[in-house]
């Protein structure tokens, strides 16, 4: 009977199909980095090429006095200057990193117009770097002011250029903690 | 051979210090922000009360200090110089016409513009009814702007009048009017 069952069983790996096997050694490097995006604030201007980081607002006509552009504020008139005012959002994405917070500073590409100051959450801008913000959460939309703040002197006499598009461009940078 | 030995493990220190400091430089990501706008001048008006306001001839201003106010002479009648506010002044023109007055302040200020003066004008909204005459400062008014100054400096306050005369045959009635004033850069 055992004899029997030996030879049944050498039967049966004589009728298997031949295998082959093989492996892939995949290879991933996974860099770590951060990127800075703006976003339109809900109730503001909404900005040109939102979503990337080369974006821009538009306050359009700013007066003392007269109206403004839909999502532009003026909070304060004071003797001497007006402040216009509009919130836009920036959003910090992280990957790769232990980092939980970033570093948010910002700056003027150059200085600004006569009789103009901008100014990101209160805080003045000029050409050199300024920090916004030392501990800040990555992933979410942070909602920041962006005021402008004008002479009200004639132009010529202190205060701005009038009937004239003025650009500027501020720099923002965002630093992994 | 020592000296081979020794390159490579200077070669390998070299490497991890490097990977070591491309590891400690924190990661930066920069973007721009492009802000664009135009600057307008532009210039405003409000009316505020006078210096004096409650004495006679100085009525209070609702809502002193804006561009849209309330004047409230009160009641007055022909018959007997009879009026019921102590802040107008009453008088009698002549034999036929009562006149109730009360004079306020209007502010120009002005911003972006190098212009030294402005002109004022002002109308009514409606015509009167008939025997009411409604002035500032001896100009009767209209519906259509009549200029009161050429020439006034902004940011300084100046002194207007209202004036309602109003004749004796004109039936009793509220006498209401919306005047409005207009400031023009010179």
């Amino acid at each position: 009977m055992a004899a029997v069952m030996v030879l049944l069983s050498s039967a049966a790996v004589w009728a298997q199909n031949p295998t082959a096997s093989g492996v892939i050694n995949g290879t991933l490097v996974n860099k770590d980095g951060i990127t800075l995006l703006f976003n339109s604030d809900p109730q503001s201007v909404t900005l040109g090429g939102a979503g990337t980081s080369a974006a821009s607002l538009d306050f359009g006509s700013i007066s003392a006095f007269g109206p403004l552009a839909a999502g532009v504020t003026r909070p304060t008139v004071t003797a001497t200057n007006y402040t216009v005012r509009s919130l836009f959002d920036i959003q910090v994405i992280q990957g790769g990193l232990t980092s939980t917070t970033y570093t948010l500073q910002a700056q003027l590409a150059a200085a600004a117009p006569t009789g103009l100051s901008y100014r990101v959450d209160a805080i003045t801008l000029g050409t050199a770097s300024q920090t916004l913000q030392t501990t800040a959460t990555y992933g979410v939309d942070i909602q920041h002011s962006l005021d402008l703040v004008i002479l009200k002197a004639a132009p010529g006499a202190g205060g701005p250029a009038t009937g004239t598009p003025l650009t500027t461009t501020i720099n923002f940078t965002a630093t992994a903690n | 051979m020592t000296s081979g030995r020794g390159g490579k493990v200077l070669a390998i220190l070299m490497c991890a210090v490097a990977a070591l400091s491309a590891h400690a430089t924190a990661q930066t990501s920069s973007a721009q922000l492009s802000v664009n706008l135009t600057v307008q001048s532009s210039i405003s008006l409000i009316f505020k009360d006078n210096a004096s306001v409650g004495t006679a001839g100085f009525c209070p201003l609702t809502n002193s200090g804006t561009n849209n106010v309330g004047l409230d002479l009160g009641t007055a009648a022909f018959p007997g110089n009879s009026h019921t506010s102590t802040c107008v002044n009453y008088t009698h023109l002549n034999g036929a016409i009562y006149q109730v007055s009360s004079a306020f302040d209007v502010l120009v200020t002005k911003s972006n513009t190098s212009s030294p003066t402005y002109r004022l004008a002002a109308q009514t909204s409606t015509v009167p009814p008939n025997g009411v005459t409604w002035l500032i400062d001896n100009t009767a008014l209209t519906t259509g702007f009549q200029t009161l100054d050429t020439a006034d400096n902004f940011g300084q306050a100046i002194t207007k009048t209202l004036q309602v005369q109003v004749r004796n045959n004109v039936p009793a009635q509220v006498l209401q009017e919306t005047i409005t004033f207009l400031a023009t850069a010179n």
